[in-house]
């Protein structure tokens, strides 16, 4: 398992995101670019230039024809995929944290940040897609302030109408997109920050990652806490693999005292857990900083990973990771 | 004695591994049942 480097950005990668069929990947940096690479040769594709701060995060739609973004600049831009072009800006108080489509592309969901004077703030825009793209509404369709702990991650969750988010404190929560209004809430879902929340393909549960050096896996209906896999170590990350019952986990501590033994190979690691057992399977070293972001290509035939190093590493799996049964014949339902 | 435990450990951990598939794999049929009856329930007010 070879993995390919992805060398175009300068600073600490803060979210790679695969389209739907999984060709092509987006990195956005700290570095203020957004890049987008072929996944199977590491080729870059193009660069989406515009941000003038951290671009903290990106989604790119099901059609992988509009690509949101949304950055420390305090804006949230729209471009098109294609062209590299930026069709939109929306500007706000303080800097855009998390963004995401819906389902079908006609809804963005964002999160901006709890600033001087200015509260943490979850909006939802209707993305006009009949035209070019240029032609979006700078008001929002709703807005709405979660009270307590601020939102750090935002989705929409298996229905249209609700919006998933994960706080500062650990919380998790669902809220009706229409009025704003908690309707179900999980205070403890984690003790610290949730860092990353993914969902399954279907929406039916998601994973989030948390500062408390866990990763857990959630009923989306409900809440429910699944499964829970404790590590040792902050974790920044976390993702479903499609295929094999696995879930990979990213994270680490910079080490202030590491006497540098071999230069040659990074030490941070992509951790793989069993999903259903609960039990660590295996670790994919490479990273010279902590891992910020992963994620799995929709086939669950390759992953990524982005680091605080710069740079983005990209696994092809190979037969052994499909074929190898740890648990025999054990094999559970996607 | 001591193979014996191991085996009889191992056999405890494949009751339990067995167990916990089959609990996610329950959950899993009963998400996907929900799903479709979700799906039908909609297909029903968009005609009425």
């Amino acid at each position: 398992m070879r993995p390919i480097l992805l060398q175009g950005h300068e600073r600490s990668l803060t979210q790679i995101k695969y389209n739907r069929e999984g060709d092509l990947l987006f990195s956005c940096s700290k570095d203020v670019l957004i890049n987008v690479w072929f996944s199977t040769n590491g080729e870059r594709l193009g660069t989406y230039d515009g941000h003038n701060g951290t671009v903290w995060t990106i989604d790119v739609d099901f059609e992988s024809r509009f690509l949101i973004s949304g950055s420390a600049d305090n804006t949230m831009k729209l471009w098109n995929v294609q062209t590299g072009k930026c069709l939109f800006t929306w500007e706000f108080p303080t800097a855009v944290k998390r963004v995401a489509f819906s389902e079908n592309g006609d809804q963005v969901v964002c999160v901006t940040e709890q600033r001087m004077g200015h509260q943490g703030a979850i909006r939802i825009f209707d993305i006009d897609r009949s035209s070019d793209g240029t032609n979006q509404s700078t008001e929002a369709v709703n807005v709405f302030h979660p009270i307590g702990s601020k939102a750090t991650v935002v989705t929409f969750a298996h229905k249209p109408s609700l919006i998933l988010t994960g706080h500062e404190s650990g919380k998790i929560a669902l809220f009706s997109a229409e009025t704003g209004e908690e309707v179900e809430t999980n205070q403890k879902a984690h003790m610290e920050t949730i860092t990353d929340l993914q969902l399954s393909p279907d929406r039916s549960y998601f994973i989030t990652s948390s500062k408390d050096k866990t990763a857990r896996l959630h009923e989306t209906a409900t809440l429910r806490v699944l499964k829970t896999y404790a590590t040792e170590t902050p974790l920044n990350s976390a993702a479903i693999a499609p295929l094999r019952p696995y879930v990979l986990l990213g994270g680490g501590q910079e080490a202030m005292n590491v006497t540098t033994t071999s230069a040659r190979q990074g030490k941070f690691e992509t951790r793989f857990w069993h999903k259903i057992f609960e039990e660590e399977v295996g670790r994919v070293r490479g990273h010279f900083g902590p891992i910020n972001t992963l994620a799995v290509h929709p086939s669950g035939k390759s992953y990524a990973s982005g680091g605080e190093d710069g740079f983005v590493r990209v696994h092809h799996f190979d037969d052994s990771y499909f074929k190898t049964r740890p648990y025999g014949e054990f094999e559970p339902d996607p | 004695e001591d193979a014996a435990e191991e085996s009889n450990v191992s056999a405890e951990l494949l009751a339990l591994r067995k167990r916990l598939v089959d609990e996610w794999n329950a959950w899993r049929a009963q998400v996907k049942r929900e799903a479709r009856g979700q799906k039908e329930e909609e297909a029903t007010e968009e005609i009425s």
